[in-house]
């Protein structure tokens, strides 16, 4: 309904009425962030800053300080994410979507760079103690969120060295582990403790982790890999994708041999195909579908191409051949793409009597992981996924984040955690439960008036050169945009759904209805008298961000 | 120039000009507002220049699209161009093509109670062109509708003007010259900065609060509205004529339906026009039975713009000059033509003369003067006009010496022409008013009051078939 007036006795819609609350939307980059970050929020401060009298470092610096109010480690997601906020960026059919994961990677070097502090632990600790199983990006966001809302935390990880996957299984070349380290070091640095070697249901039950702490999140990852079923896996030279990632990364002998087969689809094969590349292996991946169903990233697909791996689309391995001990081939069946299944994706079948047979020394599997802990108590069952409620509560007090759900991306596991922190916090302070989703609605599609934005080109990330890729193994191929890059990059945004004072409304107002208010900020411009509406919606077919709309009238 | 702004625009500093008032090679002209009067000076502007070999630029700062409809690409206007200037812009080389008219306006049909008249083009004039300044109403399909102001800017551009999508937020002067900043922190500095924003923006006021020599325009609000009838209807129910209508309500100027395309457009002047009165408009039995079964319908598209009652105070200093409406117009009628005028002398000053405020006093200001003295004879023009709306038996006499004179087609017909033009606005209100003081028409007024008021008066007519009764 729009506003309705009376005219001639009888009522008359009014086309648009607009009325004085925010109009605030969700922008489609922050609705596909899976740690529901505020993505045009911290643009916004670097883009908007000359209005609030930033200097370009203490925009970036508040920046950063916004960005880990969601995720506390934005040089680590900033390089590993696969960055679904950009797929539906409204600049992307424009001149190519903002360069999100570039700009979180630049902030989180900032902030290590300029040494930034994460907020500080609030001096009047509360009287309960959290428990932690798990250090991978869940946990540690769980952790940090909770430490900041005034908890003493403790981490037990059945591993040394806290990180979890992002320590084992993320390769050198596309994470140095410096990085890594100042972002884990600065969430420790709340002053946490860490237990390191301890296994969950082997060293200590979770009924002991209960009663010690008033408080437990399971961030147990999915540490056991799924196995091919096929004759011949028992024996040496089958490695598991991870196992082989961890060796790796870990300066352990691998025993992959020369000729190496990677089988799988996802980021782990790819990871693992490069990884071997840099080994001096020749790799081929066997993946079952064609190369549009796999879900790796399809510029990292691109990279291993470039690094000299083989790809065999459309082959399944059928039988591992061995002479003795070792392995000698591999039997592989051509398959079709069928009818989709149901995650829309089609289904390969096997073309009957088109089997070959490819030789190789080892092969690596990285065809998913899954549930790799013990039985512990009556929530813990070995090979069953965790099944959370979606604010990740498993139990009065037990909440659950990240891969131990079901396999999923680092960003996610970081907006379980904090989605769990929150719940967590609610329940043992007795507040109301927080929305698990924000609360202004969804930008609706093409409200956006693209046309009005000059074209700006995306910033293009520096890489190192091809040739140097694999000389230099462990050596990071994508690099960090410059400082000015930075700048001009965040001036991309359009800002979609909240208002980033174009001024057109307050320019073109024939009632000149909208007033500046006084101390401004992103988002917060204007104030709009509703009784000074026209009612001409001109306001509205001008915001070129899509923030002013035709609402119903509230009363 | 400041330091900060050389690292900025990457221009180098211009010493010399700061002190000369004229512009030479490389000078730089803002124009802020690409409607009618903006584009018209950057394309006049230039032309000029070129004639004289003078190497100059022009940035026209213009956030808005015209190829977007409803009001956002519209600018405010009932879109009327009169067969005068047509011929006028067709000698200056801007030849409006067939898909910026809208609708070609081949007579007027004024409405009153005691009847309505038609009244056929004056025989020098062919028609009136109807066009939109945007890109038609809200929700339009862009069938063919081409924006006016829009055309006129590609034109702008074809001369070489730059066009800037940037909205202009500050002007003022700096070391000599003219810095012109915008929304998005953008700022660059200017030899001559040309205001053509019309007055339903908001920059005359930020100029009046930064100047305390200048004082902006006085304004009023109008009316403005689309119906969607579709081109069948229109054609059968509205024809090729602009609909007028002399009513008696207080504050009412004038009101016009005005044909295009799939739409009809009303235009509603006076003072201070408010619901009320757009009530009583609605209500009136000789504007719903224009309409398809006497209903007025829902409109798509609607705003109250508002326009210049009287002239920015001056409408320059220097380095700085107002066209168009933001400046001086004409009252109510013809505000393309009066930005046509302004924009050309303004151009011409700027070229042949130079950009201070003796040079604009002395050859642009003559021209909005004799405006705004035209707009005053205007004023009392139109409070005769009211006067009329006010008595019946006036109403009667007009509509019968019409539609007599419509009947005699090599009669002088004076009450039509005067009507005509002051509906137009296709000539001066002196001209029309010195026209109604002629002894031809006051005597035929006269002779029309009384025999259009006596019993069995109005019987005469019926058979004419111009009076609708």
């Amino acid at each position: 309904m729009s506003g309705t007036k009376t005219r001639h006795g009888e009522a008359v819609e009014l086309p648009f009425q607009v009325y004085a609350r925010q109009f605030e939307k969700l922008p489609p980059c922050q609705a596909r962030c899976p740690s529901s970050g505020d993505i045009r929020g911290w643009l916004g401060i670097i883009a908007q800053r000359e209005k609030h009298g930033l200097s370009l470092d203490e925009a970036y610096d508040k920046a950063w300080q916004r960005i880990v109010e969601f995720n506390p480690m934005p040089a680590t997601t900033g390089r590993i994410c696969p960055h679904p906020c950009e797929d539906l960026c409204s600049r992307q059919d424009k001149d190519g979507a903002v360069s999100i994961n570039a700009m979180e990677r630049f902030l989180g070097d900032w902030g290590i760079s300029r040494g930034l502090t994460l907020p500080d632990v609030p001096h009047q600790r509360h009287p309960e103690t959290v428990g932690v199983v798990g250090s991978g990006p869940a946990s540690l966001s769980f952790a940090y969120q909770m430490a900041i809302r005034g908890y003493a935390v403790t981490i037990y990880d059945r591993d040394e060295r806290p990180g979890g996957m992002l320590r084992h299984a993320i390769p050198d070349y596309r994470l140095p582990r410096e990085v890594l380290d100042a972002e884990i070091d600065r969430i420790l640095g709340l002053g946490m403790a860490l237990v390191s070697s301890v296994d969950i249901g082997e060293d200590l039950t979770l009924d002991q982790l209960r009663e010690k702490h008033e408080l437990v999140f399971l961030g147990l990852g999915a540490q056991a890999a799924r196995r091919l079923g096929i004759p011949g896996e028992e024996g040496p030279g089958v490695i598991p994708g991870i196992e082989f990632l961890r060796k790796r990364k870990e300066r352990q002998d691998t025993g992959c041999g020369r000729n190496v087969l990677v089988i799988g689809g996802g980021n782990t094969a790819i990871d693992a195909a490069r990884s071997a590349r840099r080994d001096g292996c020749s790799v081929t991946l066997i993946y079952r579908r064609s190369e549009s169903e796999m879900p790796a990233t399809a510029h990292e697909v691109e990279d291993a191409r470039r690094e000299g791996v083989e790809f065999r689309f459309l082959a399944a391995p059928t039988r591992i051949i061995r002479d003795g001990d070792r392995i000698r081939q591999v039997e592989v069946q051509a398959m079709r793409l069928g009818d989709p299944d149901s995650d829309g994706r089609r289904r390969p079948e096997a073309i009957a009597g088109q089997l070959d047979c490819l030789a190789a020394d080892s092969i690596i599997v990285a065809i998913s992981q899954e549930p790799g802990w013990h039985n512990s108590g009556a929530v813990l069952e070995a090979g069953a996924w965790l099944r959370p409620a979606d604010d990740g509560r498993l139990q009065d007090k037990l909440f659950a984040g990240g891969d131990d759900l079901g396999p999923g991306i680092a960003s996610r596991a970081i907006g379980q955690g904090r989605h769990a922190a929150e719940s967590a916090h609610a329940e043992l302070r007795g507040l109301p439960q927080p929305p698990l989703h924000p609360n202004s609605p969804l930008l609706t599609q093409d409200s956006v008036k693209v046309d009005y934005y000059a074209d700006r080109q995306r910033s293009q990330t520096p890489r190192r050169r091809e040739s140097s890729w694999l000389a230099n193994p462990d050596r990071e191929i994508d690099l960090t945009l410059s400082y000015a890059q930075a700048s001009e990059e965040a001036a991309r945004c359009m800002s979609c759904g909240l208002c980033f004072d174009c001024q057109q409304c307050f320019m073109y107002c024939n009632r000149g209805g909208f007033t500046r208010v006084e101390e401004t900020s992103p988002g917060k411009y204007f104030a709009f008298a509703m009784d000074a509406c026209e009612g001409c919606g001109k306001c509205i077919e001008l915001c070129p961000c899509g923030y002013l709309e035709d609402r119903d009238v509230l009363t | 120039m400041a330091e900060g702004l050389e690292l900025l625009t990457g221009k180098a500093p211009k010493p010399n000009k700061a002190e000369a008032m004229t512009l030479g090679d490389g000078s730089r002209v803002a124009v802020i507002g690409a409607g009618p009067a903006g584009s018209m000076f950057s394309y006049f502007f230039l032309s000029m220049a070129e004639t004289i070999g003078l190497d100059v630029g022009v940035d026209v700062f213009e956030p808005r699209r015209f190829c977007h409809r409803g009001p956002a690409g519209c600018n405010h206007c009932g879109g009327i161009v009169s067969e005068s200037l047509v011929q006028r812009l067709a000698t200056e080389g801007i030849k409006l093509p067939d898909c910026v008219v809208q609708r070609g306006i081949e007579s007027y049909i004024l409405h009153t109670d005691v009847g309505d008249v038609e009244i056929a083009t004056p025989l020098m004039e062919k028609r009136i062109a109807a066009i939109y300044r945007g890109n038609g109403p809200r929700s339009s399909e862009p069938l063919d509708t081409h924006s006016f102001d829009g055309y006129l800017l590609e034109l702008a551009e074809q001369k070489g003007a730059r066009v800037i999508p940037r909205l202009v937020t500050g002007v003022r002067r700096d070391e000599g010259l003219m810095t012109v900043s915008c929304a998005d922190q953008f700022s660059d500095a200017y030899d001559l900065v040309v205001v053509a924003t019309g007055v339903n923006s908001r920059l005359t006021e930020m100029l009046e609060n930064e100047t305390a020599e200048f004082s902006r325009a006085d304004r009023t609000k109008t009316f403005i509205c689309e119906f969607f009838l579709g081109r069948e209807v229109i054609r059968e129910t509205f024809g090729p004529s602009m609909h007028v209508f002399l009513l008696d309500i207080p504050r009412l100027e004038f009101a016009a339906l005005i044909p295009k395309g799939d739409y009809v457009t009303l235009a509603l002047l006076g003072d201070d026009i408010d619901e009320a009165l757009i009530d009583r408009f609605f209500a009136a039995p000789e504007v719903r039975n224009c309409f398809p079964g006497g209903q007025v319908p829902g409109h798509v598209c609607h705003c109250y713009p508002r326009i210049n009652i009287r002239s920015a105070t001056p409408a320059y200093g220097d380095r700085l000059v107002l066209i168009g409406d933001s400046g001086t117009t004409r009252l109510f009628k013809d505000g393309i033509g009066a930005a046509y005028r302004t924009s050309k002398a303004a151009a011409k000053t700027a070229v042949f003369h130079g950009v201070s405020a003796e040079d604009f006093s002395n050859y642009y200001a003559p021209l909005c003067r004799k405006i705004s003295n035209d707009n005053r004879v205007g004023k009392f023009v139109f409070s005769v006009a009211t006067l009329v709306q006010k008595a019946r038996f006036a109403r009667r006499g007009i509509l019968n010496m019409t539609a007599n004179e419509q009947l005699q087609e090599d009669s002088p017909r004076r009450m039509s022409g005067v009507l005509w033009d002051l509906f137009s606005g296709s000539a001066s209100y002196t001209d029309v008013f010195l026209r109604t003081l002629h002894p031809a028409y006051v005597g035929l007024l006269l002779w029309n009051l009384v025999s259009a008021n006596l019993p069995g008066g109005r019987k005469a007519q019926k058979g004419n078939g111009h009076v609708r009764h």
